[in-house]
């Protein structure tokens, strides 16, 4: 007991002092925005800007950190290669930072070991900025911007304030969203009479949901091994776009102040009343993440007409189905390559009854948002090569390499001028996310705390068929409290420990 | 009364025989659990789309060894023979220098009496209750201090380091040799270093060779505390590539883990015999 | 109280007039290792001792007045100027103002020590000239660390290893938790002690209190009924093998060291998807005419947490088995031949020498494992890491108190708080672990087996 006592009061004198030599409270640098006060662009004179001298240091190396799949494609060498000999006499040469894509950023940096360059996803990058390890760049100095190539969402995207001042902290380079694939060669052979009542030659079931699911309910009968439609509906990526559709949003503001959860605002409880509907005719994969991991050999077996994914897992999806084309059709390598391509097709989410009820749906079809991101490049704030980091930033977001990727990697553009030239799908992602039908992901660290909860909740839902009587999300009603709590539980993971 | 002598050694020779089959049917039935699991990974990296999820049940119908040839050949972006080879030498330094340490801390703490001893004991047991990851920040930029990220040999360094915290088990070894056989080399002269490389070490044969491989066998697991230090992609060890393959390369994950059960299973082909025989009746007599 | 601190005081007040004593008694050169280090020593001819002393004295006061004293005020304050990578400006970095403090007060604290030593060892050997005996040379008091201080020989480096990578991180851990560290307040931004500001909120927050109590039932029962269960399954399998009728022992024990061989998060990641919705077991189910089993979802609590036990002893059993082996191994074969000619069967052998025997090497077996399975992360961190369950803050229903805190702090940042959780996890289990630990026969009688 004494020496309990004794512990007791060397901790109280320990708190005491620990408290009583608390210096003055640090002026926080969070980037609220403040209604009394006016927020302005940065002048091209502001003191942020200065390391920016425009000369370019010389015989020094920048160390770029690139997208897994950019690197495997081999776009990556071909946008060193030409950088390197544009560059050639200054003595700049670019490298792959060799981190993998998910380099730590604001652990290496500090330390001396992080890129000089990075690239990623907005989110990723602008959860960064609070703590300062990204720097502003001057728009003034970068041609995309200077251009006005750069959709107005895209750049919002990259925009974070500090002081009042409405910095710009990275370059977009494409879109990047999850998409609708399907196999082509599995719609049913009369397709164009049966299936394609407005005669615009894409079928009906990928472009609005009712007839995904009434082909879905058909595809299963003929089978019922065989799924129409299946996705992993835990994943909050693929499933928000429908929760944003019927009015819901993640964050106030324009998805910047984290103070305002709107996941149960506007009809949002329609959106989670159809995915549900739509779960019950699909097999348990879509309750956790079995059916995304399970994809390219689902889709490549016909045992899914239809799924979600993002783009990066296409060609894996492909080489699957090649994979099956040469074994059943008895296909060179090259042709069931190139069948497989042919049919394997991604569109953009089909579009929603405005009642949120595939059962009974309304006329009225209203449009499928999605989210999306804009990945881009953005500079390190302790590269101790501003000025060549700068130039690589603007080479590798210029016309020429913005469109080379597009034309090795196959993926949407975020240059007006590259996407007027590219394909379809390019070009409607690109009219999405410029006119905000693609949600981008928002630029504020506090995104970090969606994922888990919403995407959880999203995979309860999922499951609910099979619940029967035990139901817990059979009514509107009981799918508006449930949004409710989500939004209050995401508020508390954000602010209650804050 | 011949007769009842025959039938009760036949009825003990059925006793038997019926107990050998009981405990062979138990170990077919517990080794068919443990291999189970491993056949089911080690025939998805043979499968030809390499991937344990595409497959319809749990065994693939087509086997290939593209996976392999793949993670051994193309190493471009992904150099797994690399970090094979990185691995590989953490787990063999880890290995001599954790075993050294924490046989020697328990052979101490067993054998000799003195005065922290006790407190020291306590001490430890409180130590090894704190969650681990909460320090890796720390160490991580302890390391940054001391200018060894970035680099296997400060990775070797911790791992040694906090290996000694363990020696618990290893002292409940050395607590079960007998005392006798110290005070009959004391009383020849023998200094306590020399009773330890001479008479403790050849005895603690089996517990050594656990310490041995089970230290050998951890670096080819943990990929925590290496994803922090260990920035460069080429001096990555295979757990941290692998859990970046498992992201968007299964049929590589596949493979990539099967292989790394390879050398420790070597490992313990080559230690196995002085685990079982490690006291041999008459070596030593209590 | 007041009898404490009278305590205290006349404590104090003794340690003074025996430190005035002492003085007193002690001859001129005591008195000169008081105030050099090493002189007393060098003035008794024990050169090298004195130069070691010395030496040690005059690094510490180069290191404490070049950096030391330096890192010691950065402690207190954690820096004054905030950093900007914007601008260049190189600031103060509070978490390396912290670790470096505490590597300095490590160091003083140190430093005293030795200080005091080298006066008790000059006391000492003034004693031993007193009594007229001999003064040990260096090169004796070298032949000692190899013999009767043998112990200090060995355990300097893991003592060393220990302080610097273990003992150092928690302390840190303990000063973060009171501290605004995390969240917001990240370097650059400067860090500032906030006394137990942490500890009130995690006690008065709605939903975390009964989270974490409901997180700590589960932990608890977990950590015992997965640490008793391997032990004796692996017991079990060792003895098993370690039967003579059992052939081919080589052959059968490669099966479980075959799922050792294979790292414990990739087996996990295989585990994950047997027994998820879309996966085989699953699938046989669906093709047999049944409905999906919710073994890991939201609704499968029991399921997830008797799964994550299972799977838990698929990995772990091998460990145990490899370890009994080396013990039984280890028994004195007299023991059972004297047993055998007392007519003792087979099964009393077992009751009486081996079982005892085993269970008395491996009960530190027990108790370390017991240690890594209530902070046992892997599991149920790969095995249900993307749910949250209803009522929890921020975590599921199979969750242990350390996929909680990994939640907390790595996920969303909340270091101060995740320390703070993990100094009342680290004092409660370490409470708890401790008084196992004294009660247990392994503690109490070390030398049963001697």
């Amino acid at each position: 007991m004494k020496n309990f006592k004794h512990l007791f009061v060397i901790f109280a004198t320990l708190v005491a002092t620990l408290s009583a030599c608390q210096p003055s409270v640090s002026s926080s640098t969070t980037s609220s925005s403040n209604s009394n006060t006016t927020i302005t662009n940065p002048s091209e004179d502001d003191p942020v800007f200065s390391k920016f001298t425009g000369e370019l240091e010389r015989n020094v190396e920048i160390k770029v950190v690139e997208n897994d799949t950019a690197i495997k494609m081999g776009y990556l060498d071909e946008l060193i290669e030409a950088f390197n000999e544009e560059y050639k006499e200054y003595g700049i040469t670019a490298v792959d930072a060799n981190q993998g894509e998910f380099a730590d950023l604001p652990n290496t940096g500090p330390y001396g070991y992080g890129p000089d360059v990075v690239y990623q996803a907005n989110d990723v990058l602008m959860g960064w900025v609070q703590d300062k390890h990204i720097m502003p760049l001057p728009t003034h100095l970068i041609e995309a911007y200077q251009s006005d190539v750069i959709p107005q969402t895209a750049h919002e995207a990259y925009k974070s304030v500090n002081n009042n001042v409405n910095y710009t902290f990275g370059v977009p380079v494409n879109i990047q969203s999850p998409l609708l694939y399907y196999r082509k060669d599995l719609l049913p052979s009369d397709w164009q009479e049966t299936w394609d009542d407005n005669d615009n030659d894409v079928p009906d079931m990928v472009e609005n949901i009712v007839d995904l699911y009434q082909f879905s309910l058909q595809y299963h009968e003929q089978d019922n091994s065989k799924y129409g439609f299946e996705f992993s509906l835990n994943d909050f990526y693929f499933t928000s776009g429908y929760l944003f559709s019927y009015g819901a949003y993640l964050f106030g503001e324009n998805n910047r102040d984290d103070t305002d959860i709107g996941l149960h605002q506007g009809n949002a409880k329609y959106g989670v009343q159809l995915l549900r509907q739509f779960a019950a005719q699909m097999s348990p994969a879509c309750i956790d993440d079995s059916a995304k991991l399970a994809i390219s050999g689902a889709m490549a077996s016909g045992k899914y007409f239809a799924s979600v994914t993002t783009p990066d897992v296409r060609s894996v999806i492909v080489d699957a189905l090649a994979t099956t084309y040469q074994d059943e059709e008895g296909l060179t390598s090259q042709e069931a390559i190139q069948k497989a391509e042919e049919n394997i097709i991604g569109v953009p989410f089909p579009s929603l009854p405005s009642n949120g009820d595939l059962i009974n749906p309304s006329e009225e079809m209203i449009e499928c948002k999605q989210m999306g991101g804009i990945n881009g490049f953005a500079m390190s704030s302790y590269t101790k090569y501003p000025n060549a980091s700068l130039a690589f930033i603007n080479f590798a977001t210029s016309y020429k390499m913005v469109k080379l990727r597009e034309e090795i990697i196959q993926i949407a553009p975020c240059r007006s001028d590259v996407a007027s030239e590219s394909n379809e799908l390019s070009q409607q992602l690109f009219e999405k996310a410029s006119n905000g039908s693609i949600v981008l992901m928002p630029s504020i660290k506090a995104i970090n705390q969606v994922w888990t909860p919403a995407g959880s909740f999203m995979g309860d839902v999922a499951a609910d068929p099979s619940r029967g009587s035990n139901a817990k999300y059979d009514t509107l009603d009981k799918i508006q409290a449930a949004l409710e709590q989500l939004s209050k539980d995401i508020y508390d993971a954000i602010h209650l420990l804050s | 009364m011949r007769r009842t002598f025959n039938n009760l050694s036949t009825n003990k020779q059925v006793k038997k025989v019926l107990s050998a089959v009981f405990i062979y049917c138990i170990l077919i039935i517990v080794s068919a659990i443990f291999f189970f699991p491993c056949l089911w990974l080690i025939l998805s990296s043979f499968s030809k789309t390499g991937s344990l999820y595409d497959i319809e049940g749990f065994f693939p119908k087509e086997f290939s060894f593209d996976s392999f040839i793949k993670l051994f050949t193309d190493t471009s972006q992904y150099n797994y023979p690399m970090w094979l080879l990185n691995t590989l030498i953490i787990a063999i330094f880890n290995c001599i220098f954790s075993t050294l340490l924490v046989i020697g801390t328990a052979y101490t703490i067993s054998y000799f009496q003195f005065k922290s001893r006790k407190g020291l004991m306590k001490g430890a047991l409180i130590l090894s209750m704190f969650p681990s990851f909460m320090g890796m920040t720390v160490i991580y930029i302890l390391m940054t201090q001391f200018n060894i990220v970035n680099n296997i040999w400060g990775l070797i360094l911790i791992y040694s380091c906090t290996a000694p915290l363990g020696y618990l088990v290893q002292k409940g070894f050395f607590d079960t040799i007998p005392q006798s056989i110290y005070e009959a080399a004391k009383i020849d002269g023998a200094t306590n270093a020399r009773i330890f490389s001479t008479i403790t070490l050849p005895l603690a044969k089996p517990i050594i060779v656990y310490t041995a491989l089970t230290s050998f066998a951890w670096p080819w697991s943990d990929f925590i505390l290496p994803k922090l230090l260990l920035i460069d992609k080429n001096n990555w060890t295979v757990a941290v590539g692998l859990m970046q393959l498992q992201q968007n390369e299964f049929s590589r994950f596949a493979a990539g883990s099967v292989f790394i059960a390879i050398p420790i299973v070597v490992l313990y082909f080559f230690l196995v015999k002085y685990m079982v025989n490690g006291m041999t009746a008459g070596a030593v007599k209590g | 109280m007041k009898r404490f601190f009278k305590n205290i005081a006349i404590k104090t007040n003794n340690t003074y007039v025996n430190f005035i004593n002492f003085f007193k008694v002690s001859n001129i050169n005591v008195k000169a290792s008081m105030a050099l280090m090493g002189l007393g020593q060098l003035m008794y001819r024990q050169i090298g001792r004195g130069i070691l002393y010395l030496a040690i004295e005059i690094l510490g006061i180069v290191f404490f007045s070049l950096y030391g004293f330096h890192w010691l005020v950065g402690l207190i304050t954690l820096g004054t100027v905030e950093a900007d990578p914007w601008t260049g400006l190189e600031g103060d970095n509070s978490v390396i103002f912290l670790l470096l403090g505490l590597m300095s007060l490590t160091l003083l604290i140190l430093f005293i020590a030795l200080y005091i030593s080298n006066v008790k060892d000059a006391y000492k050997t003034s004693l031993l000239v007193l009594k007229g005996e001999k003064i040990p040379t260096f090169k004796e008091d070298l032949k000692d660390l190899l013999d009767k201080k043998f112990y200090k020989t060995m355990l300097f480096l893991p003592l060393l290893g220990t302080l610097i990578f273990s003992v150092l991180p928690i302390v840190f851990m303990i000063l973060v938790a009171f501290t605004n560290y995390g969240d917001t307040v990240l370097p650059p931004v400067l860090v500032d002690w906030i006394g137990i500001d942490n500890f009130v909120k995690i006690f008065s927050l709605g939903d975390i209190g009964p989270t974490f109590f409901k997180i700590l039932g589960w932990n608890i029962l977990w950590a015992v009924s997965t640490t008793l269960l391997n032990y004796v399954l692996g017991l079990l399998l060792a003895i098993i093998l370690n039967k003579k009728v059992v052939k081919a022992k080589f052959f059968w024990r490669l099966f479980p060291i075959l799922a050792y061989a294979i790292p414990g998060f990739i087996t996990l990641t295989a585990f994950k998807f047997m027994f998820a919705q879309g996966g085989p077991i699953n699938q046989y189910i669906i093709q047999a005419g049944g409905s999906a089993i919710p073994f890991l979802t939201k609704d499968g609590t029991w399921w997830a947490r008797i799964i994550g036990l299972l799977i838990n002893a698929w990995l772990t059993v091998p460990s145990v088995m490899l370890l009994a082996t080396g013990i039984l191994s280890n028994i004195n074969n007299d023991l059972y031949e004297a047993a055998r000619i007392d007519g003792a069967g087979s099964f009393k052998q077992f009751k009486d020498i081996t079982l005892p025997f085993v269970v008395f090497a491996t009960t530190p077996t027990l108790i370390t494992s017991f240690i890594g399975n209530f902070n046992n992360f892997g599991v149920f961190y790969f095995l249900r890491g993307a749910i949250e369950s209803d009522g929890y803050f921020a975590s599921n229903d199979t969750d242990l108190l350390i996929n909680w805190l990994y939640r907390l702090s790595i996920d969303n940042t909340y270091y101060s708080i995740g320390a703070a959780i993990s100094l009342i996890i680290f004092v409660i289990t370490s409470a708890i672990s401790l008084i196992i630990y004294i009660k247990s026969p392994a503690y109490k009688k070390e030398d049963t087996f001697r």
